[in-house]
């Protein structure tokens, strides 16, 4: 009678600690209804405070130029739009496990898929303040959306790749957002159900829009799910790909290459994970949440993180074949002058970008580092400096000596005021990210209840008796029980 | 249906009168009224809602307006129109640049009473329509906020105003009265007929009174040889154009010598190339440093400055002189040897000149030139040179005499010794001892504001006057706006202190009515700004003709040069840059900005070293990329500090191939200081504030000239660096043949169609040339009907002078961003000249340079353009690639992917343009220098042109081929009804080149000049970056030199 049997015999829970449907709720619950911390509060307030220096920052450039950054003639982007692509990279793996890994079926992602969520919303609000604050004349900024206007009606260039970026990003962040919020329903209405205090009852009450868990609701939820997801899954392969096309339409030696959206997607999951990774091991820590955030995720993670590595690091060595194979002088000029010489001016940040995404993610061949948390975390900031230099080498090593060596620039080090943009995006991140698992679940309750090995326990304590019984001994006493 | 009536009240039931009536008023209730009954706001029928609604709009709308703090700008229009005058429409009037002794015939665009542009004369003999940086530059000096805006009394070294001009003439003539000693006027060289004859009439009033003219460039060296050898202090024309072997010892002909448009464009004339039967001249240069002419030369030997003498002497004897050589370094002789046999292989076409200001050597050039027969057809004495008539040696007798305490009154006119002469200190003593000093300058300049009393003289542009910069061709000047300030000519002065009584205008209007042949002659002279082939003047001594070459001198000048002084282990010579001169222009903020042709350096001078220099002192060897893109990368310069006799200097120092090594070159005409520095800003200009080091105390006297070539000084190492602000760091151009092409002759005769080949071959997998920008694409194409505007650059014409960048500049409003946004790479220049290198960095004598004006390329298939999001960047029908300033939002992808990086940002508000006021006073990250925010005062911005947008912070801009030019050329054509030609437009650059390097016009017109100029040189054309199919409209002529190697073989 194994036939009945669906228990898994290889795989270990994905919830650990006997936990009852009860537990879960108040476990992830607690830290919304329960005062902060004392941690929270000391990184909410920094949080808070990057952000000060951050608005501060930009302040000054929206009223003195660009001119506060140390951009220059033949370098038109350096730290701006490395950021707001290492950004949009890291606000990839959301998506990725709450979409991609829901229509594979994956159950362990439910452990992690709210705050992954969460992770990538924040990181595309983020990304977005980068093409924003960067444009020389930001008050005008609205001439790049397509609105009926008088001028002619005057429209924006379809042909551009920064407007494709336009609506590539907001489409994006508004399906991670539909999707993300209708996750938070149920969830919602259990707070709102537990809520003993008004204005919580009242918040979550609307904020919940009116939830009653009944099998309607249910249902409906089930496939909007579904739909969100499957139109989740062609975007997280086609923000990215757009994000490089920024690069990869243009005549720059470096930039002008076909292999960028492959190589752009499969490193932005790779820095998205890692992302997650650095937040997940700290947030199960301070919310105290290792049974729902098990080391079994972590390993999951890592071997994404090991797979997306090799795939990056394959693409940087077809590039570098191409630039050498194709005797094309520009390009062979950028990779081989730019990048590959180490004493040339940006050596340096070509081999940090292949010291951190390709050799030391190798390490997670290994199981036991693999499932090792302070090693995964160093690995996981490791992983987000070398993406950033990825995109720093990729942008500023190319454009910075291009066709005409008149135009070779001087060295370009950052201003305080761009390194205050950059460290402003990690307050606006921090911030909503403290709100974030202060006010709302950070693992999706309702959920992670499907999958709890509870129901699977249940079952066998309460079947495993009958399943010893006879078929005709069953039929027999079904019958007879009517 | 049935008819029952419904009605909802008894007036519609019975359908009375009132109820009628009552129907038919379309406003039943009364409308709500405020003022109507006469009973004020608040007993009218609604004042509370009324008054809450008109409180609430009038709160909104007074902080509406009192928020918005707006800067007041008043537009006054004319009250009375003048006659003949169209606001909008520019008027053109001939006059003439003075600068010292420089005479440049030009005509000045005016709009609406300012005068906003120079352009060269066309129909000066002498000119011929060609401008320099510095001409084009000195339009800016007219609006210079530094200049003396009335006539000042020096009391206790403070200036105090006179109110009057009568006023003056009484301080000076009363501190004049009961003088003993002598009277003397101190002017630079005087090529004005007319002021020639007011000084002679004053200085008769005057017994024992004299007129000592001194140039800061002094060419007394020339002018004494000339006298020995052909008996008359002069310098006669040269003639470029027919010498097919040019020898340069050290002589910047084409940027500073003598007269650099005239030389420039004739020594152009024999570089042009007919595809059909190339020929060119063939340049040495001989030169102790890297000069714009030396950089144009094909054959260049370096040496010690010491050896400058020698290498004259050695070429003398070369050439079959009776001297016997000197001993010189192996490679030096060699090329001293073929130089000479080329020279007499060329015998009658050839042309030595060299630029030192020492008697001896001139003497002995005097006689080369005779030996090659030169005299006669490359230097004719027909017409002579009188742009420098300077004796040193009157004015060390001056100095002396004024230290002695003869000179009782000194009237100084637009010279500057206390700067830039070597003398400078004993002057300045001297000037002490003087009882009445009256300067005339136009600024409290370091001699100005030691002296007693000054009257400011107006700019060129504001005043009457005639140059002649060579006999018989006169330059006329006229006023083009009334004097800015209360200014007097100082020939007005003279003839009011020597009791004429007629103004100087007066006289000049008669003195040239008269000479003329009547007042239509005389307007008829100054609409054309110039008279030609004047035979009779007076004041000017008949020419001299045939001038005989006598040999007496050459014995003792021989010897004297062998007894010369020999180099120490490090010497130094100055030079001017094309761009500052002798510093008379050294407030102008253009120029400081105008990258030096060699360095590329601006706002500053620096010591030029050889690669080696860096390599034995600093262990910093170029050669190797690795450590030349570390050093080049960033601005820090290393400081010496070199000594020479009393005068010390701190000073970085600039690699620069081709130099020989051990020898330090530095500009002069920088490092401009008041007597007390605090005051040098508002004395001498904000602009010229710390531009720099003065190396004039390093000339020295050599008992008959002063020198620029010191032979020994001493060199010490510093710890400290200096930021140098250079607009182009990298100077190689890495073997990238579709930026630069060039050819020897011999090759191109040998295969001229070599560039064609190789571009057929590029193309041939497209269907070769004519179908690439159709086969090169998966896009259809697009025909290209009416006007498709093209430019073609000669490579060869082009001598790297600049004249286009600051033509561009005054014509397009480009902004001045100041050294320290130049430091930052943030220059805005739209059209640059791209100097690269090639050869072997050790060996100066390897080295050649090449000049690239680079700018906009209009590209048909702009990379640009698609990129841009908002479409600020696109296509014109006519082929430009044009920018919408007010669509732009800054982004800045289009520079990014612009190839060529001609693209410029405005990173701030360099021109006060800006939607946020007073966004330029900050300080930290980006803070503008001084000079900047002159170039925003009111007084300067009436420079701007009115008919180019002013860009705001944060917009894209770049070259835009002039298009207000072109649009402006196309609706005169329309309004005459004919069809556009080539004359009906010149874009700025195009005007102001000296040498016709470029060619503009409609390439779908096939009788077009530029279509012409395409067709006949097929072969030497190419685009740059042209297999990116971006389809430049510009295209390029390989440039050809003429080595030596080539007359070796002949040899």
């Amino acid at each position: 009678m194994s036939s009945l049997k669906y228990e898994s015999q290889v795989r270990p829970p994905l919830v650990s600690g006997d936990k009852s449907y009860h537990d879960i709720t108040v476990d992830i619950i607690r830290p919304i209804e329960n005062r902060p911390s004392r941690l929270w509060w000391i990184g909410f307030l920094t949080a808070v405070l990057l952000l000060c220096f951050g608005i501060f920052s930009v302040t000054r450039e929206v009223i003195y130029g660009v001119g506060q950054w140390n951009l220059n003639k033949t370098v038109g982007w350096a730290w701006d739009i490395t950021n707001f692509v290492w950004w949009i990279g890291i606000g990839h793996a959301g998506t990725l496990i709450s979409a991609i890994l829901l229509l594979f079926r994956q159950q362990w992602r439910t452990g992690v898929n709210r705050a992954a969520e969460a992770m990538t919303i924040f990181a595309v609000l983020c990304a977005g303040q980068f093409p924003i604050w960067h444009m020389g004349r930001v008050w005008v900024a609205f001439f790049t959306l397509p609105y009926p206007n008088t001028r002619g009606s005057l429209w924006p260039n379809f042909n551009s790749p920064l407007l494709w970026d336009v609506f590539a990003i907001s489409t994006y962040f508004t399906v991670s957002l539909l999707f993300w919020y209708c996750g938070l329903l149920p969830d919602l209405a259990t707070i709102r159900d537990r809520a003993k205090l008004k204005w919580r009852k009242f918040f979550y009450g609307a904020a919940s829009f009116g939830w009653s868990g009944s099998t309607k609701h249910w249902q409906r939820h089930e496939a909007l799910s579904l739909v969100l997801a499957g139109l989740s899954t062609p975007l997280v392969l086609s923000v990215h790909t757009i994000v490089s096309f920024d690069f990869a339409t243009s005549v720059v030696p470096g930039w002008h290459t076909t292999i960028f959206p492959p190589y752009f997607v499969a490193g932005a999951v790779f820095s998205g994970f890692a992302m997650v990774q650095s937040l997940l091991i700290i947030t199960r820590k301070v919310l105290k949440l290792e049974e729902y955030i098990t080391i079994e995720h972590i390993d999951v993670m890592n071997k994404i993180i090991v797979l997306t590595g090799s795939i990056v690091g394959i693409a940087y060595l077809t590039e570098l074949f191409i630039a050498w194979y194709g005797q094309n002088p520009y390009e062979s000029f950028a990779f081989l002058q730019n990048r590959v010489n180490l004493l040339s001016p940006y050596g340096w940040a070509y081999y940090i970008m292949m010291g951190c995404n390709v050799l030391s993610p190798q390490i997670f061949w290994f199981r036991k580092l693999r499932r090792n948390l302070v090693v995964t975390f160093f690995m996981s900031v490791i992983v987000n400096i070398g993406m950033w230099f990825e995109r720093f080498v990729i942008i500023v090593t190319s454009v910075y000596r291009e066709y005409i060596p008149s135009g070779w620039s001087t060295y370009y080090t950052p201003t305080i005021w761009e390194i205050g943009f950059y460290m402003g995006t990690f307050g606006l991140f921090f911030t909503f990210y403290f709100l974030f698992s202060k006010f709302f679940p950070v693992v999706a309750v309702a959920e992670i209840k499907h999958i709890l090995k509870k129901a699977g326990e249940n079952y066998k304590a309460e079947m495993g008796p009958e399943e010893k019984e006879s078929i005709e001994a069953f039929a027999h006493e079904y019958e007879h029980a009517h | 249906m049935s008819e029952k009536k419904y009605w909802k009240s008894f007036g519609e039931l019975n359908l009375s009168e009132s109820y009628k009536k009552d129907q038919e008023n379309e406003f039943r209730e009364d409308l709500p009224s405020v003022l109507d009954d006469g009973k004020g706001m608040m007993d009218s029928k609604h004042p509370r809602r009324d008054f809450l609604k008109y409180l609430g709009f009038s709160t909104a709308a007074a902080t509406l307006a009192a928020s918005c703090e707006m800067p007041v700008r008043h537009v006054v229009p004319y009250l009375v129109k003048p006659d003949n005058m169209v606001p909008g429409v520019a008027d053109y009037y001939a006059t003439t640049f003075i600068s010292g002794g420089d005479a440049v015939s030009i005509v000045a665009k005016v709009r609406d009473g300012r005068p906003i542009k120079l352009e060269g004369n066309e129909l000066s003999g002498v000119t011929k329509g060609g401008t320099s940086a510095r001409v084009q530059a000195s339009i800016l000096d007219l609006y210079d906020t530094a200049r003396l805006r009335y006539p000042v009394q020096m009391v206790n070294n403070v200036p105090q105003e006179v109110t009057s001009f009568e006023a003056f003439d009484k301080l000076v003539s009363d501190s004049m009265a009961g003088q003993k000693g002598t009277f003397v006027l101190l002017t630079p060289t005087i090529t004005s007929v007319t002021t020639k004859l007011v000084i002679a009439d004053c200085l008769s009033k005057y017994p024992g009174s004299r007129h000592v003219q001194y140039d800061a460039d002094s060419f007394s060296g020339m002018l004494l040889a000339n006298e020995a050898s052909f008996g008359k202090r002069s310098i006669p024309s040269y003639h470029f154009e027919n010498a097919k072997v040019i020898v340069s010892l050290g002589a910047d002909f084409l940027g500073t010598w003598l007269s650099p448009i005239e030389f420039a464009r004739q020594y152009a004339t024999g570089r042009k190339i007919d595809e059909k039967a190339p020929a060119m001249n063939r340049h040495y240069q001989f030169e102790s440093l890297l000069s714009m002419t030396g950089a144009n030369a094909d054959v260049r030997y370096t040496h010690k400055p010491s050896e400058s003498a020698a290498v004259a002497l050695a070429l003398l004897a070369a050439v079959g002189g009776a001297v016997s050589a000197p001993s010189l370094p192996e490679n030096l002789k060699a090329g001293v040897s073929v130089a000479a046999r080329d020279l007499l292989a060329n015998k009658g076409k050839s042309l030595v000149v060299s630029g030192s200001n020492s008697k001896e050597v001139q003497t002995i050039v005097n006689a080369i030139n005779e030996a090659v027969g030169a005299n006669g057809t490359t230097i004719t004495w027909e017409a002579e040179n009188l742009t420098r008539q300077g004796i040193d040696s009157e004015f060390a007798k001056l100095v002396s005499d004024m230290n002695q305490g003869a000179i009782s009154t000194l009237l100084i006119y637009d010279v500057n010794p206390v700067y830039d002469n070597p003398n400078s200190k004993n002057f300045k003593a001297g000037l002490a001892k003087v009882k009445t000093t009256v300067s005339f300058s136009g600024r409290l300049d370091e001699t100005t504001e030691l002296c007693k009393y000054i009257l400011p003289s107006p700019h060129f542009l504001e005043r009457w006057g005639d140059a002649q910069p060579r006999t018989g061709s006169v330059s006329m000047m006229q006023p083009v706006i009334a004097p800015l300030f209360r200014t007097r000519p100082f020939e007005d002065s003279l003839m009011i202190w020597s009791g004429n009584k007629t103004s100087y205008d007066n006289f000049f209007k008669q003195y040239w009515t008269a000479k003329l042949g009547g007042y239509n002659g005389y307007e008829k002279a100054l609409q054309d700004g110039v008279v030609d082939q004047m035979t009779t003047l007076a004041g000017v001594v008949a020419p001299l003709t045939g001038a005989k070459y006598n040999a007496g001198s050459l014995a003792a000048a021989a010897s004297a040069i062998s007894s010369m002084k020999k180099g120490g282990t490090y010497e130094m010579i100055l030079y001017q840059q094309v761009s500052m001169g002798t510093g008379a222009q050294s407030n102008n903020p253009w120029l400081l900005e105008l990258p030096d042709p060699i360095t590329r350096g601006t706002w500053d001078n620096y010591a030029m070293v050889s690669p080696n220099f860096i390599k034995e002192q600093y262990g910093i060897n170029l050669s190797d990329h690795n450590q030349s893109d570390k050093f080049e990368s960033h601005p820090e310069r290393q400081v010496v500090r070199l000594k020479s006799g009393n005068s010390e200097l701190l000073i970085p120092v600039v690699a620069v191939p081709g130099m020989p090594d051990a020898v330090f070159a530095i500009a002069v005409g920088y490092g401009r200081e008041s007597a007390d520095p605090k005051n040098t800003g508002a004395y001498i200009g904000l602009a010229a504030v710390g531009a720099g080091k003065n190396v004039y105390p390093f000339a020295w006297d050599n008992g008959t000239t002063v020198e620029w070539i010191v032979p020994e000084v001493s060199f010490e190492k510093t710890t400290e660096v200096y930021k140098v602000a250079q607009v182009q760091i990298h100077g190689s151009y890495e073997g990238r043949t579709s930026v630069i092409k060039e050819l020897a002759l011999s090759e191109f005769v040998k295969e001229p169609e070599e560039i064609l080949d190789d571009r057929k071959k590029e193309m041939s997998k497209f269907g070769g040339i004519e179908n690439f920008e159709k086969e090169g694409t998966l896009y259809p194409y697009a025909d290209k009907p009416g006007i498709h505007w093209g430019m073609q650059i000669d490579l060869n014409s082009c001598v790297g002078c600049g004249a286009c960048v600051v033509a561009c500049h005054a014509e397009n409003n480009v902004s001045i961003v100041g050294k320290n946004e130049v430091l930052r790479y943030h220059d805005m220049h739209w059209l640059r000249i791209d100097r690269y290198f090639t050869g072997n960095l050790a060996d100066p004598n390897s080295i050649e340079t090449v000049f690239q004006p680079m700018l906009c390329q209009h590209c048909d298939n702009a990379p640009c353009e698609n990129v841009c999001p908002v479409s600020a960047t696109n296509h014109s029908t006519e082929g430009l690639n044009q920018m919408a300033y007010n669509r732009c939002i800054g982004t800045r992808y289009c520079a990014n992917n612009c190839p060529f990086k001609v693209r410029r940002f405005n990173w701030e508000d360099y021109t006060g343009a800006d939607s946020f006021p007073n966004n330029q006073d900050q300080n930290g990250v980006g803070k503008l220098n001084e000079s900047v925010l002159m170039m925003n005062d009111d007084l300067t911005r009436m420079v701007l042109n009115p008919d180019v947008v002013v860009r705001s912070r944060g917009v894209m801009e770049k070259c835009s081929f002039c298009v207000q030019r072109l649009q402006d050329g196309k609706l005169k054509a329309k309004k005459e009804n004919r069809v556009f030609t080539d004359g009906d437009v010149k874009t700025a650059c195009q005007q102001a080149c000296p040498t016709e390097a470029i060619v503009f016009g409609n390439i779908n017109n096939t009788k077009s000049a530029i279509v012409k100029a395409r067709q006949e040189n097929e072969h030497r054309l190419y685009h740059v970056l042209e297999e990116l199919h971006v389809l430049p409209n510009i295209s390029y002529l390989a440039k050809v030199r003429n080595p030596e190697s080539e007359a070796k073989e002949k040899a």
